[in-house]
């Protein structure tokens, strides 16, 4: 693993990483779009430098997100929003400074949990997942949707975006290469020369998380940056460290939260934060002091969000499913280096596995280091004008389109067209993450569905193949039922509340 | 019990099992979230009035149109100097410029050379990473 541990390794992790704070930082950008403007440039690097600086976009990204939720009230990402709650009212008081630094040292620690559970968990679920046949990882995947579903703001959406998902998926040839017959589907007439191999996945996540978000922004007439004299960094009160003593509860309960959330496919680090944040209400003796700028809130919300980096990578290197949208992006990344990520990964590839547990434990170690002594200055990237940074992530996005498949413009079309399909996606209110995810896992529930039908030739093998075939079909059934119930709850306190 | 279940795939026609199904599925969905959101499907009409109105319709149909011309642009451009990138350089220097100008609030000239600035540097440090290090021939 030494070996692969070069000082440019170093570098990328830290560059990563300083990248990720600033996109994470500015309001509109994402880490998600982070690694999805920088995944080009991983073409040359080789496969363990290319993920050296992708998860420290991945890190710094989702930590950015709390500069503008403390100092604006505006959440730099989606993750950050429960931060607002309590940082920004600090922040008011002439304290963002205390704030901002409560909520760099919560992200660290929140990081370095679940990178322990990701070190300790994946390679027993690769072991485990390798024994699983055909049936079972059909079955895994269909677990994947339901759970993805089932956690949807509304679960007939969630279904539906998700098996979009996967029809627009199948679109292309059935890959002789996975054992089908080589033979076009879904392929309107005099677009087979375009759509052979169907749409790219890069293309179509860097369209619906890149020029979508653009956008989004542009329809609100691209909302004017912020001046230095917005920014209420404030220097009234020092933090100190004694504000965490009666918080190591908070504090591991939150990034379990953040890195259970973060296993779950799908589920983004908005429903992390959300569910950390107000279990720690819940739990706390002074709920009422939440949303007041209480320390706690901070501490919860942002030890879950980054709670949420370990947990994705979970499914991801043990059964190849991505756990939210920015992992989703980094299955790109393997695929540009001819690697799959599934059960066996981990087994094959010793040394890249250390080296992205070392890259993870470096990016949080330069978050934290960043983000601690200079936090000042990253508040200032909040100023950075927007004329100025969209059309050159414009830029970016064509670059990443192009290059992907060493040159197609097809994959530059797909782009656009996803691009809009994302905007019109919010707008329909259909849910972009189990849409990817069903795109991504579409042609491997192909395989696996067709396959196990060929090998036993009846539908039951999917009900008695193996106890684990059962285990799954009562999680599937449970997710779906739990789903049910929570939003006949929430419909009844709905309609409670008048 | 067994006879209702087993299912026998041609392999010729295997391309189709897992699409059609799909497909189906899809359908059955969509039928539910119509009959479901049948009200809200019906008001559709005042929504979309209402996200025309509220757009700021300059900025998001330039950012659309100008993408389009940039992405048209750059083969064409491109094939007059062949596989040198030439057709992204010269195209994405205008395209930066313009976009920029267009999410530009209040248009000053400090403004605008910062941004030209940018348009040129960008696309041109862009083009020789790929070019040169990278050994990527762009458009």
């Amino acid at each position: 693993m030494f070996e692969l541990i070069s000082p440019l390794f170093l570098s990328l992790v830290v560059g990563g990483t300083f990248i990720g704070i600033v996109f994470g930082a500015i309001p509109g950008m994402t880490a998600t779009m982070a690694v999805a403007v920088c995944l080009p440039i991983t073409y040359s690097l080789g496969l363990e430098n290319g993920l050296a600086l992708l998860l420290g976009l991945y890190v710094g990204g989702i930590s950015g997100g709390l500069v503008p939720a403390i100092l604006l009230g505006i959440p730099g990402t989606p993750s950050s929003i429960t931060t607002t709650f309590d940082g920004f009212p600090l922040a008011q008081r002439g304290e963002g400074e205390k704030a901002l630094r409560i909520g760099i040292v919560a992200s660290f620690v929140g990081g370095l949990i679940s990178l322990l559970v990701l070190w300790l968990f994946a390679p027993a679920l690769a072991d485990f997942a390798i024994k699983f046949s055909y049936v079972e990882k059909f079955l895994i995947i269909l677990f994947a949707l339901t759970v993805m579903a089932a956690l949807s703001r509304d679960m007939l959406i969630g279904i539906f975006s998700g098996v979009l998902g996967i029809f627009i998926a199948l679109i292309g040839t059935y890959d002789i290469s996975d054992g089908g017959n080589g033979r076009y589907r879904l392929i309107p007439p005099g677009t087979e020369y375009w759509l052979d191999s169907g749409f790219s996945l890069l293309p179509v996540l860097i369209g619906l998380f890149g020029l979508a978000a653009i956008l989004e922004q542009a329809e609100r007439g691209v909302p004017k940056g912020h001046s230095k004299e917005d920014l209420k960094v404030g220097g009234k009160s020092t933090f100190s460290f004694s504000i965490f003593r009666g918080q190591t509860l908070n504090l591991i309960r939150s990034s379990g939260i953040g890195t259970f959330v973060g296993i779950l496919p799908g589920v983004g680090g908005s429903a992390a934060s959300i569910l950390a944040y107000s279990n720690a209400k819940t739990f706390s003796k002074k709920p009422e002091a939440f949303g007041k700028g209480e320390p706690s809130g901070i501490i919860a919300s942002e030890s879950g969000n980054n709670g949420l980096t370990g947990g994705a990578l979970v499914p991801l290197l043990s059964l190849g499913i991505p756990g939210d949208s920015t992992t989703a992006l980094l299955i790109g990344a393997f695929t540009l280096q001819g690697i799959q990520v599934g059960p066996l990964f981990i087994g094959n590839n010793p040394d890249t596995w250390n080296a992205m547990i070392f890259a993870m434990l470096v990016a949080n170690i330069a978050m934290l280091m960043m983000m601690y002594v200079a936090i000042r200055y990253f508040a200032l990237v909040v100023t950075v004008p927007k004329h100025i940074l969209f059309p050159v992530i414009l830029m970016m996005c064509v670059i990443g389109a192009y290059t992907i498949n060493y040159g197609i413009m097809f994959d530059v079309w797909t782009l656009l067209i996803f691009g809009i399909a994302g905007w019109v996606f919010v707008k329909l209110r259909l849910e972009v993450a189990p849409f990817i995810i069903g795109f991504i896992l579409g042609p491997s529930a192909e395989v696996y569905f067709v396959k196990s039908l060929e090998s036993f030739g009846t539908l039951g093998i999917f009900f008695t193949k193996s106890w684990i075939a059962m285990v799954l079909w009562v999680l599937i059934i449970g997710s779906v039922a739990g789903s049910v119930l929570l939003s006949r709850r929430q419909a009844a306190r709905d309609r409670a509340a008048g | 019990m067994d006879s209702l279940t087993s299912i026998t795939i041609d392999f010729e026609r295997s391309h189709l099992v897992f699409p059609r199904i799909v497909g189906v599925v899809l359908f059955d969905l969509l039928v539910a979230i119509l009959i479901r959101d049948r009200r809200r499907i019906a008001g559709a009409g005042t929504y979309w009035r209402d996200v025309m109105a509220e757009m700021d319709k300059v900025r998001f149909f330039g950012t659309l149109g100008l993408t389009l011309l940039y992405f048209s642009l750059m083969v064409p451009v491109g094939n007059i100097w062949p596989n040198t990138g030439r057709g992204f350089l010269f195209c994405s220097m205008p395209f930066v410029m313009a976009i920029g100008l267009l999410y530009m609030h209040e248009r000053t000239v400090r403004k605008a050379v910062a941004l030209a600035v940018v348009a040129v540097v960008g696309p041109v440090f862009v083009w020789w990473l790929f070019t040169y290090p990278f050994f990527l021939t762009l458009p």
